[in-house]
């Protein structure tokens, strides 16, 4: 639950108001200095209708230079930024040769494996060797390898399915499993949060969509129940099948989904659930094993498990687990299996030895120690921004934190303030979320130490007094209530 | 002090922003600081400062809210290209409280501004048409209606 200040509620809403109000007046200005210029561009359409890039134009391109940073190196705990300059406020951003080591709070490498790392990539030099770095097929055609069916048994093994099926990208999985599994005459039920993929899948499907409230079960119920008794649109016969979408930690709020009471509620409506683990597969639970494991819920509940390799295995691509039936039958009918190229040889290695190290398979105990190190990270890093009167979202044990900003002015202050004291972080704002709801997102990593954390914290700090972001009263220290009687 | 922001089910990213803690009052505030600053700028009779608030906010409101067709991201494939903001609000469900709060707005601004001027001409006739054209537009019968074809699409 987010609280707002109502004061800060009041300006952000004032801020965009007036962004948006100097928007329209250059517009304005706009439209009639491109009347009076030569236009060569007779009899064509134009590239965008009415006012879609409005947005883009005239808020996003005032602050561009706090997105899409250009990294020289690979993302660890530090990393190269490639400083930029812009001539024309931030229209145009020019590369220079120059590059600033910095801390790294931005990328989703949960279990350090982003870099280099001393099990994984011998093995991946190997493979890439052996397989050459692209299949140049599809799965059904001449890209499927020894690598590729010990990939998808040890993500079923992992993930404790009966089998799994693995595809080249993350996002098309979603996009492209979703219009396979259900089609027209069906009823998808997501959360009000759900990512962009899943939105995009369920649009694609044909299927009729409805949202409830996010991580509400008693709405989910609501809904449930009231679109049970309606049947489908107009003719009101009764849905072919129902799939309610949810996902494992919801990357813009940290927050994990409330699996028990979800699934026990799809159970009893007889609906079909599908989790999407794509932050909390390999990152939460005490094998790494997702959200299943955290919460407790049997696996075998949860009708469809998704994933992706992208946030904990420092791969690519995606993954749907589930019963041997199902898979098979997306074998014969995804469209990403049948004709998209297979995922690359040397990043399924990364994926089978990266799963082998988290089980502790490679003989050591890096995996156990990653996952404890992640763990007390995240809770640590949490539990002190909450003390300094940061407004922290997010559960225990999430390495997910947004810090709320809310007005539009604080993003690029917060941005550009962190990254001159070399700490990089991500900020996000309108249309990822809600207008009144910007915030910058820290990832914690296995890979981050105790002094980088605190080093982070302090920066963190300043910047944030500085900016103006702590809305909650900051806890005082025990150590200064000492000084301060030793003092008198 | 602090308010709960809960997320709303609207998927819709143009409209969602109107559901928060905040917006009835951050609205009230603007009309009412830019009276003040019509007040201080034109050193006219608080009268004419309310019919010069009133008749803008007329042309801004009718502007932005019923003739801007779409949403300013593209993120949505123009599925609400063909709709005003004003259709697309509470995800087209009429007499919702939003609803009710915007329709309420004008006409107590008609009823300051025309109290104010002791209800002269010519300002009484350019208030009563600017408040008849705006709660004319949000009637639920209006909803998706073009009439003689302005504003339609191509």
């Amino acid at each position: 639950m987010i609280t707002i200040p109502y004061l800060t509620a009041l300006t952000t809403y004032f801020s965009y108001g007036l962004l948006f109000a100097f928007g329209q007046f250059r517009d304005f200005f706009r439209k009639i200095f491109d009347w009076w210029r030569v236009n060569n561009l007779q009899g064509y359409a134009p590239i965008c209708l009415g006012l879609e890039d409005f947005y883009t134009r005239r808020l996003y391109l005032r602050i561009q230079d706090c997105f899409g940073r250009p990294i020289a190196s690979a993302p660890d705990a530090w990393f190269d930024v490639v400083e930029r300059y812009s001539n024309d406020y931030n229209k145009t951003l020019k590369r220079t040769k120059n590059k600033s080591r910095c801390l790294n709070l931005g990328s989703y490498n949960y279990l350090g494996f982003a870099a280099s790392d001393e099990y994984c990539t011998p093995r991946v030099i190997k493979s890439l060797k052996r397989f050459s770095p692209s299949t140049c097929s599809a799965r059904v055609d001449g890209g499927t390898t020894t690598l590729h069916t010990e990939l998808e048994e040890s993500v079923a093994n992992f993930v404790r399915k009966p089998s799994a099926i693995v595809l080249g990208m993350g996002y098309v999985t979603n996009s492209a499993i979703l219009p396979v599994l259900i089609g027209k005459g069906g009823l998808i039920i997501s959360d009000s949060l759900n990512h962009n993929s899943i939105v995009n899948g369920a649009r694609g499907s044909g299927a009729t969509v409805r949202v409830f409230q996010h991580n509400t079960p008693l709405h989910l119920e609501k809904v449930l129940r009231e679109q049970i008794a309606e049947g489908q649109p107009r003719t009101h016969r009764p849905w072919k099948k129902i799939i309610v979408i949810v996902e494992g930690i919801y990357s813009m709020e940290g927050e994990l989904c409330k699996l028990p009471e979800i699934v026990a509620i799809c159970k009893k409506y007889k609906a079909y659930v599908y989790l999407d683990e794509a932050h909390s597969i390999g990152a939460v639970g005490k094998s790494g094993r997702g959200v299943c494991e955290l919460l407790g819920v049997d696996t075998a509940d949860v009708d469809i498990m998704m994933g992706t390799f992208t946030k904990s295995f420092g791969s690519c691509g995606g993954y749907i687990a589930g019963s041997k039936e199902l898979i098979q039958y997306l074998k014969y009918s995804c469209p990403a299996h049948l004709y998209a190229t297979s995922i690359s040889p040397p990043a399924a290695q990364q994926i089978i030895s990266a799963i082998k190290v988290i089980l502790g398979e490679d003989g050591t105990s890096r995996g156990a120690e990653k996952l404890a190190q992640i763990r007390e990270n995240s809770n640590f890093f949490r539990s002190e921004l909450q003390k300094m009167g940061f407004e922290v979202l997010g559960d225990n044990d999430s390495p997910v934190m947004p810090i709320m900003l809310y007005n539009p002015a604080k993003i690029p202050a917060f941005s550009r303030g962190c990254l001159m004291q070399k700490v990089a972080v991500v900020t996000v704002a309108f249309p990822a979320t809600p207008l009144l709801l910007a915030r910058a997102r820290i990832c914690i990593s296995a890979a981050h130490t105790k002094e980088d954390l605190v080093k982070a914290l302090e920066v963190i700090s300043e910047v944030g007094d500085l900016v103006g972001i702590k809305y909650f009263p900051a806890e005082p220290a025990k150590l200064e209530q000492q000084k301060m009687i030793k003092m008198d | 002090m602090y308010v709960r922001a809960v997320p709303p089910t609207d998927l819709n990213r143009n409209t969602e922003w109107f559901t928060y803690p905040g917006v009835w009052t951050t609205y009230i505030l603007i009309v009412f600081f830019s009276w003040l600053v019509v007040l201080s700028v034109f050193n006219c009779s608080p009268g004419m400062a309310w019919t010069i608030v009133h008749l803008s906010h007329f042309l801004v409101t009718y502007h932005c809210f019923h003739w801007k067709k779409g949403t300013p991201f593209a993120d949505d494939q123009g599925i609400y290209n063909r709709l005003t903001w004003w259709e697309q609000i509470d995800n087209g469900k009429q007499l919702t409280r939003n609803r009710k709060f915007l329709t309420v707005v004008p006409v107590v601004l008609y009823l300051i501004a025309s109290h104010t001027t002791d209800y002269q001409h010519p300002m009484l006739f350019l208030n009563t048409v600017a408040v008849f054209v705006l709660v004319v537009a949000k009637f639920p019968h209006m909803h998706k209606v073009r009439l003689f074809g302005i504003n339609a699409d191509l």
